[in-house]
């Protein structure tokens, strides 16, 4: 009973401030094994939606999952013997119905009884890496887990293929699949538009000038929304896509702009000579950016309407990018004192109610992080060697999970 | 109670909704520069099928000589520009890059003033952020202001920032990183 208290109590002061770090255990969590009773699909493609279905479960953090594919009958009375002391047993079917459809029936046993059944379908093969999130979400929802609305939404990342070249990619976050929307250019910082992921905005640096371009991806349209010397790049976009917050150069300095989509009007709000750039919406009535007003780049705030400029980050040497959610703040920051050094570039979480940092990752190249839009998870960019990767932190779980890309460098993402 | 829910409506809204672009956009600029091709190859094969005459044949022996001349100019001036290199995470001229500028100046002054230059900052890898391309262009402009206060005239200077995304060299060594930590010149007609 003394413990349960302390296990409640620990959750409870978890959920106030997420910059405290808990570990969980892996030999506390629940387990949970998964059993394919697939038909039509050849073996490659039975084996890879295996591999989806448990990584999604993993990176749910809420079972301890078995890697072992277990082969059985989708209407088998009892789980597989190997399964018999499993807390819960995830069985599911593929098969092709007579459209040539991707069809996926699962259900969810615990004790001997199916807790939950769900069917799923989708048209295009090539996508079932998104009825696995579909799976996932379903499932961790039913249990009464977090909202992880995050693992159905898709990614939008710029890829670097050589020297002023690159492509704009939208992908699943796990880089599973993958589909590239705008090639043949030097286009960079792509942001989602909307909620809904119909748009996007993007910076290219294919015309005389750099120019921000709006890219609708079900018409395929692109028109020009605004163009700079020097830079210009969409950092942020208010809730209902009304405001977006740009940095960019029109005479020389870059700065942060506040422009108004119906009125297509910029507001300048940034006006130091050094470089202030990256602003993120904080409520309805302030910024978050990165200025190097200090003589070094870091993390601070200001209103939109006043001039008082505010430091909200006191630990690290170079902290040059950030994201924000709430009162949270994720940001990047060099700590070493060796400027190339091998430990170089790392996330913290920091909390605007509270002193307490969090450090999140601790090797290689952590940079670009991006809160989701329900704060349960942060992605960002890992350079690590000669490979990029997109990783992803479970905060409430301390869990960071990668997924590397196969060629190329993710040179920004959004989510 | 057994709940069976067939979902397969939501899943393709959730993933195709905004995936109607099957084949991926090509980039404006590059289609515009393929038409342009297309078309002047186009012209040249309407030429020999028509017979032109001598004279239009020397009108555009004449054409070709001034392109070629203005195309020189550029190359000129190209050669003689040098890139500027930079400190780690710094945006001002080192003492030991005065001298370049100085020559780039000479030059650029020299030079016919319908001649334009780009000015292109660039910075390490260490970072893909906005801060990393603000720093590059602040290089420039560091460039711009230097050139500028020697005499090149300021409506004559453009500038962009590649950030990292314009490596001449790859290595993950101090000297490699101090060669992309640059701003280039690009001399525009």
């Amino acid at each position: 009973m003394k413990y349960l208290l302390i296990l409640i109590m620990s959750i409870s002061l978890y959920a106030v401030d997420l910059t405290i770090e808990v570990k969980k255990q892996v030999d506390t969590l629940p387990s949970l094994a998964i059993e394919d009773a697939s038909i039509n699909y050849d073996e490659g493609f039975k084996m890879a939606f295996f591999k989806a279905l448990s990584a999604d479960m993993n990176v749910l953090s809420r079972f301890n999952v078995d890697k072992h594919r277990i082969i059985t009958y989708f209407n088998a009375s009892s789980v597989a013997v190997e399964n018999k002391d499993k807390s819960y047993v995830l069985r599911y079917k593929l098969f092709e119905d007579d459209s040539g459809k991707l069809n996926v029936e699962t259900k969810l046993i615990a004790k001997g009884t199916v807790k939950f059944e769900k069917k799923y379908k989708i048209s295009k093969k090539s996508a079932y890496i998104f009825l696995s999130h579909a799976i996932a979400y379903d499932i961790n929802k039913f249990l009464g887990g977090d909202d992880v609305s995050w693992m159905k939404r898709r990614v939008v990342f710029a890829k670097i293929v050589a020297p002023k070249k690159s492509e704009i990619v939208i992908a699943d976050y796990t880089l599973t699949y993958q589909h590239t929307i705008l090639k043949g250019g030097f286009n960079i910082f792509p942001k989602w538009a909307d909620e809904k992921q119909t748009a996007i905005y993007y910076t290219s640096l294919s015309s005389s000038k750099p120019t921000l371009k709006y890219f609708d991806i079900r018409t395929g349209k692109i028109t020009s929304v605004a163009s700079s010397d020097g830079m210009i790049v969409c950092s942020d976009v208010n809730d209902d896509g009304s405001k977006i917050l740009v940095t960019m150069s029109p005479s020389s300095q870059p700065d942060i702009y506040l422009y108004d989509i119906e009125k297509k009007s910029f507001k300048r709000l940034t006006h130091y000579g050094g470089i202030d750039v990256g602003g993120q919406f904080l409520e309805s009535d302030k910024i978050v950016f990165v200025s190097d007003r200090l003589g070094y780049p870091n993390i601070f705030q200001k209103s939109i309407d006043g001039n008082d400029v505010e430091q909200l980050v006191y630990y690290g040497k170079t902290n040059s990018a950030c994201s924000v959610w709430r009162n949270y703040i994720v940001y990047k920051a060099r700590e070493s004192s060796n400027l190339f050094s091998k430990n170089t570039f790392n996330l913290h979480l920091i909390s605007l109610n509270s002193d307490s940092i969090r450090r999140l990752t601790a090797t290689g190249i952590n940079e670009f992080p991006r809160f989701s839009r329900d704060g349960d998870a942060i992605l960002f960019i890992k350079n690590y060697k000669n490979q990029s990767a997109i990783g992803v932190i479970r905060l409430a779980y301390n869990k960071n999970y990668l997924f590397p890309l196969s060629s190329g460098r993710i040179q920004s993402l959004d989510w | 109670m057994k709940k069976t829910l067939l979902s397969s409506v939501a899943i393709a809204v959730l993933f195709f909704a905004g995936c109607s672009t099957k084949e991926p956009a090509v980039d404006e600029q590059q289609t515009q520069a393929q038409e342009q091709t297309t078309s002047q190859n186009g012209g040249e094969a309407s030429e020999v099928t028509t017979e032109q005459v001598s004279s239009d044949m020397q009108e555009v022996g004449s054409e070709t000589n001034a392109v070629d001349t203005a195309e020189q100019m550029i190359m000129n001036l190209q050669k003689k520009l040098q890139t500027v290199y930079f400190d780690f995470d710094k945006f001002n001229i080192r003492a030991d890059q005065e001298d370049k500028i100085a020559i780039d100046a000479a030059a650029a002054k020299a030079a016919p003033a319908s001649l334009k230059i780009k000015l292109e900052g660039n910075c390490d890898e260490w970072g893909s952020d906005e801060y990393n391309f603000a720093l590059g262009l602040k290089r420039a402009k560091s460039v711009k202001e230097a050139l500028v206060a020697q005499g090149v005239e300021s409506e004559r200077i453009s500038m962009v920032s590649y950030g990292e995304s314009n490596p001449v060299c790859t290595d993950h060594t101090k000297e490699c990183w101090a060669k992309n930590r640059r701003v280039d010149f690009k001399v525009l007609p």
